[in-house]
């Protein structure tokens, strides 16, 4: 039975109005046909081939154009966007707020990036900051975050939580030794002072809508720290359990809340860190296989019971 | 012959649309438990995450289970042996795929579609491990006719990519000159393509899709040469590895093909067939100038990138200017929930993945392949000039 013969018995049964009837038959045979996404993928694509040109050019071209002219556009260009942006804006509300018009969201997205590029510039051939690389990014970071939740643009919030990532990397650059433990250290630090500052204002409401992007991102960082913790040799075994907790909490909440995203994290994350614990004494060839074939079906098992009672798609 | 019925598969599609239209807010959510459970079948399904890592923890287990075995008793035994224990493990995983649908109706569930891939990969290991040298043509074109049958009985649109993968496999037994590869693999990808459009079969768009990208892929040369990183990295094409009128009939071709698929996928309103032709144009403009041997200029993306912004605000304009905001059935208005899903995950994602990718790499320290440290983040602040 096809689409349009369920919608003509719906509607002969009074659950579809004929209105609803006849817009729901033509969106089914695609009547009109939205190019939406193709049009946002256009500009995306565009934006950002405009913004590596910008910046190929800038790095090619420095010494022959001049420190003048290369400000001067770059700031025209930042000036004009954001221009754009703030007097094209709508009222501010805590809650979602759409997009005023198609190219709103990239008309910022474009000036956030240009930003980067001049301040790029600016420190490298004026060494304002004498290197100080990581309080370019705190700025930036801070300024990505009030233009974010000031236009709702998850463009910007995700450049937002990148610089602020790279700030906290950059900080620990400095230290002379023990990089490894101490960026792992910062990675955790980061990842909970995230999803920290993702809860409260998601409790607060404060654009709400963000909130997947502040913890998908806490998630993956906080995993593969931890993951990388377990992978040294020194106190494996407090990391493992860090990892596992990490799993559980990861799980419960993917279960608890329907975003089984989570529950991939668990499953992967956790099943990497058992296995190269119990894995790392084993020289047998035929052990390992065995261990895999054994563990997988554990897997699977705990998988298809998770999926069958919380994870249906029909 | 397919492993599911037209209605199941059909009923799968409705409750998709409903779901769609739920949260389009074109039904209520009355209506939508009213009309929801005339959707109902029996095919058992799972959301895309359990579904990914089902599949991978399949693959686990099958490639694991059949390296024990191997390991346990075929060790160190004949080519021949291990041939015919690798086709065995393919019609197992075959009959595996088969018994699951057949007796737990899984549908797009990760583990049948694994059985299903593994059956392919064990068959094409088995024949190389029997078959002669003279002879190992046959194992790409086993693969192919594999890959081509999993697809037509599971509908798993990645078997018959995998199909166009083997034909690839297999022109260079047929031929050593690169032109005439080039040409057996679009014959190839043409000859589906015309058999596709002739037949229609049920998941024909995103095969029409591949098709119209093989073949594009195919003829650029710049994109399909062997020696690609060389052209790309170390200067222009070179035309002596293929014949002068050979190389410049594909520049031909790459410019008259982006617009024939274009006008099919518009035509047809099919929207991977659109993708596909957007990308294939574009393709074609960043292909140019090194399939002509000019000279890049580091203006080039950015005069790209007002151009692809341009077309996008034109058409936008275009289409908003007509009443409804619909031309010749065509509207730049959102009309799907899943193209706002889509644009959610993809700006969060891809905002994530920009400073990385369109910015050069600088750091005051050598962090090395750690969290952080600056070349993961900074929106591009940390560039060297």
């Amino acid at each position: 039975m096809t689409i349009l013969t369920r919608l003509e018995q719906w509607k002969e049964q009074g659950i579809l109005s004929p209105d609803q009837h006849s817009l729901l038959s033509a969106l089914s045979r695609a009547e009109p046909f939205s190019v939406f996404l193709e049009l946002n993928l256009l500009l995306y694509a565009g934006i950002l081939a405009f913004v590596a040109g910008l910046g190929w050019t800038v790095t090619t071209w420095s010494q022959q154009l001049g420190d003048v002219l290369i400000l001067a556009a770059l700031s025209a260009i930042l000036a004009a966007c954001f221009w754009y942006t703030f007097s094209r804006a709508p009222a501010w509300s805590v809650a979602e707020v759409p997009s005023p018009s198609l190219l709103f969201d990239y008309v910022l997205y474009l000036g956030s990036l240009v930003w980067s590029v001049e301040l790029a510039y600016i420190e490298n051939r004026f060494h304002l900051l004498s290197g100080q690389w990581d309080l370019y990014l705190l700025a930036t970071a801070a300024l990505y975050f009030v233009l974010a939740y000031r236009f709702d643009n998850r463009f910007v919030l995700s450049l937002a939580l990148s610089s602020l990532a790279g700030w906290f990397g950059l900080t620990i650059s400095h230290f002379p030794s023990h990089q490894d433990a101490t960026y792992r250290q910062y990675a955790i630090v980061y990842s909970l002072f995230i999803a920290a500052a993702g809860a409260i204002t998601h409790r607060r409401a404060l654009k709400p809508h963000f909130f997947g992007t502040y913890l998908n991102i806490a998630a993956n960082v906080l995993f593969w720290a931890l993951l990388s913790g377990v992978f040294i040799r020194q106190n494996s075994a407090l990391w493992l359990l860090a990892l596992l907790a990490a799993c559980a909490a990861s799980l419960a909440w993917g279960i608890s809340r329907r975003q089984f995203a989570f529950v991939a994290y668990a499953a992967v994350y956790g099943y990497i860190g058992i296995s190269s614990i119990l894995l790392r004494e084993m020289n047998s060839g035929a052990a390992l296989l065995a261990y895999f074939a054994v563990t997988g079906a554990a897997m699977l098992i705990m998988l298809v019971a998770i999926a069958r009672r919380f994870g249906k798609e029909a | 012959m397919r492993a599911y019925s037209a209605s199941a598969e059909e009923s799968v599609d409705a409750r998709n649309l409903l779901k769609d239209w739920l949260a389009e807010s074109f039904l209520t959510r009355e209506q939508y438990d009213r009309m929801e459970p005339d959707t109902a079948c029996d095919l058992r399904r799972t959301n895309i995450f359990l579904r990914v890592v089902l599949f991978l923890f399949t693959l686990i287990i099958v490639a694991a289970a059949a390296g024990l075995f191997f390991v346990l008793v075929l060790d160190r035994s004949s080519s021949q042996s291990t041939g015919v224990f690798l086709l065995v493990c393919a019609a197992a995983s075959y009959a595996s795929a088969e018994f699951a649908v057949s007796q737990f109706h899984l549908y797009r569930y990760g583990i049948e579609e694994a059985l299903a891939v593994c059956s392919v990969g064990f068959l094409c290991g088995g024949l190389l491990a029997l078959l002669s040298s003279s002879t190992e043509s046959l194992v790409p074109a086993a693969g192919i006719l594999a890959s081509l049958w999993i697809w037509h009985r599971f509908g798993l649109p990645y078997a018959f990519l995998a199909a166009m993968i083997f034909v690839i496999w297999l022109a260079p037994y047929w031929t050593s000159s690169h032109s005439a590869q080039h040409t057996i693999v679009a014959v190839f990808y043409a000859t589906g393509l015309i058999a596709v459009i002739a037949a229609r079969p049920r998941d024909h768009s995103i095969v029409e899709a591949l098709l119209w990208l093989g073949i594009y892929l195919a003829i650029n040369l710049q994109l399909s040469s062997m020696d690609l990183l060389r052209q790309w990295w170390l200067g222009p094409a070179s035309t002596t590895e293929f014949p002068r009128a050979f190389y410049w009939t594909t520049w031909v071709l790459i410019w008259l093909l982006p617009p024939a698929i274009l006008v099919r996928g518009i035509l047809r309103k099919d929207r991977l067939v659109i993708a596909v032709g957007t990308i294939a144009a574009l393709l074609t403009l960043i292909t140019n100038k090194p399939y002509l041997g000019w000279q890049r200029h580091t203006w080039d993306p950015m005069l790209l990138g007002a151009l692809l912004i341009a077309t996008a605000l034109l058409l936008r304009r275009w289409l908003a200017a007509a009443p409804n905001g619909i031309r010749h059935g065509f509207t730049a208005q959102r009309l799907s929930a899943k193209d706002k899903q889509w644009m959610s995950i993809g700006s969060a994602a891809l905002g994530l993945a920009t400073p990385q990718a369109i910015t050069p790499p600088h750091q005051p320290a050598a962090p090395g392949p750690h969290f952080g440290g600056g070349t993961s983040g900074g929106a591009g602040a940390s560039s060297d000039f």
